[in-house]
């Protein structure tokens, strides 16, 4: 179940390579002023900031919202980064396992990495690996962000503490604009090309009818089955869902097929993203943004298909 | 008639011909085993196997630059593999062993554009998981509306090869003799490279450029072992060709209910039917000697009374 591609075990090996040869090369990162923190994706990226504040130099890897970060592949500047950080928060369930090798190819002994997997309590046999989609997950790993800054630079810690409050406070519009949606339309039934913003999605009430083995099939780019695809068709040529939720980032001629039939049968269209669509959004920004496209979709029968023209809204 | 009807419905799970995905891989499927068998046994009795195999590595090019350029892969792999087959029928290579060499270096080449195209395909994030597709085939995902271009494309090769069936087969055999017979040996060659290209993109398409040879050379192979003659061979192949696709499709979908997950990919169930064909076909031929059947003998006491 886990988002493995093929490609990603032979650059990983090649990864682990390049990351022993930075590491041994780390002298010129010992000078630096500050933290050096790295969020793997760039939504971690920006809650690491949101908390640090100007004292970490923060920087994001997969940052790119237009291709699919489960074809990540990493290069040897990345693993430089890598090998000269403080801080990293990494996703977890294979999504970005390929960062682990880096790490462990360039000990590091005040390093801290965190998993946000871990930190969430969840099984390594999670379905699902978009764990950013959850309202849960934030203010979680924004605890575990402030604790591990505090404990490298301890005069700074309730700085960091009281960031981390104002953050999980800033959530509650977006946890509000889901409760009441659950409320005022409860069970709304929807479908998807991918597993990608489902905890949202669940937060919000709906009723997820697409196949899950249609599901996991797009988001591992596998072979999927007549049956699945099927009953994805027929939920859309049957009007039996009220929105078609898909990845903006995981295209193919399938998953066009299904905006295509959706578009013909007048169910409107909701884009959503792995990873956070910049500039003009923080956290919280992105995910009132996906949230209001979904309402509008099922109140106004409106389609949202990017978030990348907002310019400068926050 | 109601026997037949119990026996169907004993065999096809709930549903099957009802299945949008099923339909559409029966009709394009069905047409590309047997355009691939027609043109196959031409393939296989020229001794161009190994240049069917190349073709399909050399198209699966095509068919990932097709994402970049956002058109069908159809498309990519037909003119890739029309590209090359021209290219291998120009360079018109007599000498067995500098010809196999030539063969390989080619398909290396043709490996590493395509991965240097999945490479730019995932980067510009339009074709996820087209690796898989690409190599492997995914013949549930092809749209309906390949039907008609696909088939449209077989009629093609099946047209070519039904058009120079008599001379095909004559340089097929012996190059010397249908020169002598005033044939233009180096045109047919043309043609039949041609006609072969587009069986290979169609394969290519449905059960994957790596495993496009299978449907190529398989039902074609085993058809040459049991029939005697080249008309009775072609017959045999569509028959054979069809009846592993068909079949693969089948169990495919039926493998919904009994493996865990959501099925086996039907790429493979098709290609180890025309595996299990061909070992059964040997089996069977086991008391001819290998030499009738290495040489394509049944066939030259059928040119000669031309």
């Amino acid at each position: 179940m886990r988002p493995q591609h093929w490609r990603r075990c032979l650059i990983s090996g090649l990864a682990t390579l390049l990351a022993a040869t930075a590491a041994g090369c780390s002298s010129r990162t010992a000078t630096h002023d500050g933290v050096r923190a790295i969020g793997v994706e760039n939504q971690y990226a920006d809650v690491i900031s949101q908390i640090a504040g100007p004292y970490a130099h923060v920087t994001a890897i997969e940052k790119s919202p237009s291709t699919d970060p489960h074809e990540y592949e990493a290069s040897p500047a990345i693993a430089r980064e890598i090998a000269g950080a403080d801080l990293i928060v990494e996703n977890g369930l294979g999504y970005d396992s390929w960062v682990d090798k880096i790490i462990a190819a360039s000990p590091r002994p005040r390093r801290r990495v965190i998993e946000v997997r871990r930190v969430l309590g969840l099984p390594a046999d999670t379905a699902n690996p978009h764990l950013w989609y959850d309202p849960k997950t934030m203010p979680a790993v924004a605890k575990a962000v402030a604790a591990a800054l505090a404990a490298i630079e301890p005069a700074r810690r309730d700085y960091f503490i009281a960031n981390e409050r104002k953050l999980a406070a800033s959530l509650a519009p977006w946890k509000r604009m889901l409760a009441d949606f659950a409320q005022s339309h409860g069970r709304t039934p929807v479908a998807v090309t991918e597993p990608v913003a489902n905890d949202m999605l669940e937060a919000a009430g709906c009723d997820i009818l697409t196949p899950r083995g249609l599901q996991v099939a797009i988001m591992n780019g596998s072979d999927p089955s007549p049956q699945d695809v099927a009953a994805q068709q027929a939920l859309l040529s049957g009007h039996r869902v009220k929105v078609l939720v898909y990845n903006r980032q995981v295209a193919n001629p399938l998953t066009q097929s299904f905006l295509d039939l959706a578009r013909k049968n007048g169910i409107p269209i909701v884009g959503v993203y792995e990873i956070m669509p910049t500039p003009g959004y923080d956290y919280q920004a992105w995910m009132r943004a996906e949230t209001e496209a979904l309402i509008r979709a099922v109140t106004l029968g409106v389609s949202t298909t990017t978030l990348e023209s907002a310019g400068s809204r926050r | 008639m109601t026997g037949l009807h119990a026996l169907l419905a004993a065999v096809l799970a709930p549903g099957f011909l009802a299945n949008g995905p099923v339909r559409t891989a029966l009709i394009v499927g069905g047409g590309t085993g047997l355009v691939a068998a027609v043109v196959g046994v031409f393939t296989v009795m020229r001794g161009q196997s190994f240049a069917a195999h190349a073709l399909g590595d050399v198209s699966s090019a095509g068919g990932s630059a097709s994402y970049l350029l956002g058109v069908r892969p159809m498309l990519g792999f037909i003119g890739m593999a029309i590209l090359a087959a021209a290219g291998m029928e120009w360079a018109d290579i007599q000498d067995a062993r500098e010809r196999d060499l030539v063969t390989g270096v080619v398909l290396g080449a043709g490996m590493a554009l395509t991965a240097l195209f999945l490479y730019f395909d995932a980067r510009s994030g339009s074709a996820s998981g087209a690796a898989i597709s690409i190599l492997f085939g995914s013949m549930f995902t092809l749209p309906a509306s390949i039907a008609v271009p696909a088939l449209g494309a077989g009629a093609v090769a099946v047209v070519t090869i039904g058009a120079l069936y008599r001379p095909l087969l004559v340089s097929s055999l012996s190059a010397e003799l249908a020169a002598a017979q005033g044939t233009r040996v180096r045109l047919l060659g043309l043609a039949h490279a041609l006609a072969l290209a587009l069986a290979v993109s169609l394969s290519a398409m449905t059960v994957g450029a790596i495993l496009s040879p299978a449907l190529l050379i398989g039902p074609a192979a085993t058809a040459l072992r049991l029939a005697r003659r080249p008309g009775p061979a072609v017959a045999l192949a569509s028959l054979l060709g069809i009846a592993a696709v068909w079949g693969g499709i089948l169990l495919a979908y039926d493998s919904y209910y009994w493996t865990p997950g959501h099925g086996w990919p039907v790429s493979f169930f098709i290609v180890f039917l025309i595996f299990l064909g061909y070992v059964a076909a040997n089996m069977a031929s086991g008391s001819r000697t290998a030499a009738d059947v290495s040489r394509a003998e049944p066939h030259c006491s059928r040119c000669e009374q031309d």
